[in-house]
């Protein structure tokens, strides 16, 4: 029964994902691309795609001890692994003004900052727990019409990108509970956006619907996405850059710079599903029939707004 | 699932099946083992270090009796000719030829123990031994003082039966070294000694009951042989057989028996001929080991050597004893990998890496379930109360774990040492490999709690013992364990149900569950 109701759906599930998009159709000699948050920042900075600004990286043990003398003028940054996995290892940092650090309001001694790095090094926060580098990057601040939503955490809008088109979108919307972390394994709100209309219309916290921010009370459904063209262009635009045919691309809509390209991932999690109350194989199905066979060059065929249009289309008749 | 990965996974399922069939129907080769237990195989290896000169090596070989029945019998030595020789009542191996550096003998054979209760012929029946064969086993000797001064009086304080009765004489006898000298395993070999202390070896004891035997006229001989136990390595024993009208009864004053030897012991040979011993040699060692089947004996001749050459030549049955009981696990290692897959990608379970709950279920599978699930608590808690201490000194990632690997160590010593306390000295007797596989949960323990919380990291490893759990049962299941070693095909058959299982798109359980709210909201419709 279960089942059925699942298939009805379309709901993708784990096996159908990494047999038919994440494995079969993404390149896996282009997964370093998007799994290493530096290569992922070159690439789009070639493309004049935004990104957070690299503040300073240590990819060894004696840079890492260089880091606080190096970031003691920073207002705030965020310490975090390149290639760093579901939001592990990130640390945020406020300058205390007097060459001081603070870590959510209480100072954290510059040992601290040094022995992460190291461990972030070391490869405690790697994919594979192979040696990394710490990257340390501006901190982004939520757009004013978001701030409300998300005390203590920056949310992210996670889009998922099928061929070059985008098809389903959710906020993330960090809680008290998931530590500022815009991770919904985490405690995170997703809330599901309706591409074509740019607004949130359902949300899920750990599984379950809810409506209401847990922390602020304020109503998570019904939101409106700044600027949110814009982050489904900068995903698809992205996304084209890496050769990767099904990815998860995080925008931040950032106070000051406005959408900002934040990390792309090869293996996208299916929650987004729950956030958004639908299925992503009529979605995908919907693409595939659009562009035909796998192999051809359709990428260059359109520009990146177009594809925008088309993916909002493709929404709004399979939500239909 | 497409077309081709289901008719590629049929095909390797029918071809792996069809196979069995042909070995079931055709050859009649059974599909179960029988419920009753069958015979053992048994090797002996012989190294010896030769002195570059003509000599020889010898073994006792286990004669075929009224109790033990010997078959598939077999011999390899390198350089060295092989006969066998019969010396009074007993079979000797005789390996002879040029002995230089160091040869190896294999010696193998399979036996099925069959003892029964051997009853004293009433009066006037049995034939009475012959005079020559009475004198030669009443006679004292150097090893067997039966004329000694204690041991008349002590024959003496015994009070024994009158000479009519001689099982009653045998049993009294029986009974005072059975109860009455007590078994010192450092004490020495000496009857006399043993008699005096009232205390001595297994061998003293053994020694002790014959030489009084023959002290009080009653023919007594030694036997050697071998207690075989599972998953033990073979022990010598050494037993005695005392006559009465001409039958030879089995009887030992220190594994509790008369008139019916148990079913573990085999007998190798009589007298005070060594197991094993060689001329022309510096040094000169031996080993036995043994494993049992499960089949009866003409059932094994069925899988040893079927009708067809080809399996005949792939029977597995036809290896050395080491190298089987090597394969018997390493067969059993695909069931074991078809399991995780199937609960990884049927059900969804997240555990850690791909194969480690087999490699925890193969570590844990000399102990019994509850015993291996108490040593992964235990190591693992040890982890987990390790980790908070740990991540104070700030210590690097690498000696980080290596402190935690001697934790381990540490801990399991200490159980070692509490498992002789409590009797249970074989707990830890293979001890490192599950070691290295406890150290790797650990590790993996460890980084997923630096990574994803420890709450994470110990919900995964639960998940990764329950998984192993339900691997357990199967490597130590007998029925398992016979069918991958007699049809090794069914690997095939395995690798097309991972074929199936890989082409599996369809939901796992646990996208149901995690949908579930997807569903319940029943129909579809979008809120405005």
């Amino acid at each position: 029964m279960m089942w059925g109701a699942l298939q009805r759906k379309g709901v993708l599930g784990i096996n159908r994902r990494n047999a038919r998009y994440t494995l079969f159709s993404n390149d896996r000699s282009r997964y370093p691309l998007v799994d290493d948050k530096l290569a992922t920042k070159r690439l789009c900075s070639e493309a004049n795609i935004p990104v957070p600004r690299l503040l300073a990286r240590a990819g060894l043990h004696r840079e890492a001890r260089l880091l606080p003398e190096r970031l003691r003028r920073e207002a705030s940054f965020v310490l975090k692994p390149a290639r760093g996995a579901m939001g592990n290892g990130i640390l945020v940092i406020h300058g205390d003004g007097k060459g001081g650090f603070l870590r959510a309001g209480r100072p954290i001694p510059e040992e601290d900052l040094v022995y992460h790095a190291a461990g972030i090094i070391s490869g405690l926060y790697s994919l594979a727990g192979h040696q990394d580098a710490a990257l340390v990057e501006e901190r982004l601040e939520a757009h004013l019409e978001l701030a409300s939503l998300a005390p203590g955490g920056v949310p992210d809008v996670r889009v998922i990108v099928y061929r070059g088109l985008p098809v389903m979108a959710m906020i993330r919307l960090p809680t008290l509970r998931s530590g500022g972390r815009a991770n919904l394994h985490q405690g995170a709100i997703g809330a599901g956006i309706d591409l074509a209309r740019s607004r949130t219309s359902h949300a899920v916290l750990r599984h379950r619907p809810v409506s209401v921010h847990p922390d602020t009370g304020e109503s998570v459904v019904g939101v409106g996405i700044p600027e949110f063209e814009r982050v489904l262009e900068i995903a698809v635009h992205a996304t084209d850059r890496t050769g990767l045919s099904y990815v998860g691309a995080d925008v931040v809509v950032d106070a000051v710079r406005g959408p900002v390209i934040l990390e792309l991932n090869a293996r996208p999690g299916l929650v987004i599903q729950l956030a958004t109350r639908a299925g992503l194989r009529p979605r995908l199905d919907a693409v595939d029939r659009l562009l035909g066979r796998h192999d051809c060059d359709w990428q260059q065929a359109l520009p990146v707004q177009e594809r925008v249009v088309l993916g909002q289309q493709i929404a709004a008749e399979q939500a239909g | 699932m497409s077309r081709s990965v289901f008719v590629t996974g049929l095909l390797l399922v029918a071809a792996g099946l069809g196979l069995l069939a042909v070995k079931v129907g055709v050859y009649g080769i059974p599909l179960v083992p029988t419920e009753t237990p069958g015979p053992w195989q048994v090797e002996l290896r012989i190294h010896v270090r030769g002195e570059g000169g003509r000599g020889s090596v010898r073994a006792l070989l286990p004669p075929p009796s009224a109790t033990q029945s010997i078959f598939d019998e077999r011999s390899s030595s390198d350089r060295l000719s092989f006969s066998i020789r019969e010396q009074e009542e007993n079979r000797l191996g005789v390996w002879t030829g040029w002995l230089e550096d160091i040869h190896e003998i294999v010696y193998q054979f399979r036996i099925q123990s069959r003892p029964r209760e051997v009853a004293v012929p009433a009066p006037g029946e049995g034939e009475p031994l012959s005079r020559a064969l009475r004198l030669q086993f009443t006679r004292p000797t150097s090893a067997l003082p039966a004329s000694a001064a204690a041991v008349k009086e002590l024959l003496a304080q015994l009070d024994l039966p009158s000479q009519d009765d001689v099982a009653a004489r045998i049993r009294t006898i029986y009974a005072f070294v059975a109860h009455e000298i007590e078994r010192i395993p450092s004490a020495g070999d000496d009857a006399l000694l043993t008699l005096a202390h009232r205390g001595g070896s297994a061998e003293g004891k053994e020694r002790l009951l014959i030489t009084l035997l023959r002290g009080a006229g009653i023919p007594a001989r030694v036997v050697r042989g071998l207690e075989l136990r599972e998953g033990v390595t073979p022990e010598p024993r050494t037993w005695a057989e005392a006559s009465a009208r001409g039958v030879w009864i089995p009887l030992s004053a220190v594994h509790d028996f008369f008139g019916s030897r148990p079913e573990a012991f085999i007998e190798l040979g009589r007298g005070e001929q060594p197991l094993v011993e060689a001329t022309g040699v510096r040094v000169v060692g031996h080993r036995f080991m043994a494993i049992r089947e499960s089949l009866r004996p003409d059932e094994i001749a069925s899988l040893l050597a079927p009708d067809n050459p080809v399996l005949r030549k792939l029977s597995l049955y036809r290896l050395p004893v080491p190298s089987q009981a090597a394969l018997r696990v390493l067969l059993l290692l695909p069931l074991g990998a078809l399991t995780v897959a199937f609960f990884r990608n049927g059900i969804g379970i997240a555990t850690y890496g791909t194969f480690l709950p087999v490699l925890i279920a193969l570590a844990l599978r000399d102990y019994p379930l509850s015993m291996g699930l108490a040593l992964v608590a235990i190591v693992t808690g040890l982890a987990v109360f390790a980790r908070g201490g740990l991540e104070r000194l700030r210590l690097l990632m690498v000696p980080r774990l290596s402190i935690l690997l001697c934790l381990v160590v540490l801990v399991v010593t200490g159980l070692a040492l509490l498992g002789e306390d409590v009797e249970l000295p074989d707990l830890f007797a293979g001890v490192v490999f599950p070691i290295v596989i406890l150290t790797m949960l650990v590790e993996r323990l460890y980084i997923t709690s630096a990574e994803e919380g420890l709450r994470e990291a110990l919900i995964r490893a639960f998940w990764s013992v329950v998984v192993a759990a339900g691997i357990h049962p199967l490597l130590r299941s007998e029925i398992a364990g016979y069918l991958m070693f007699s049809f090794p095909e069914l690997v095939i058959a395995i690798v097309g149900l991972l074929v199936w299982i890989g082409g599996y798109t369809g939901y796992r359980v646990a996208d149901l569950v995690r949908f579930r709210a997807l569903v319940r909201d029943g129909s579809g419709a979008r809120p405005s």
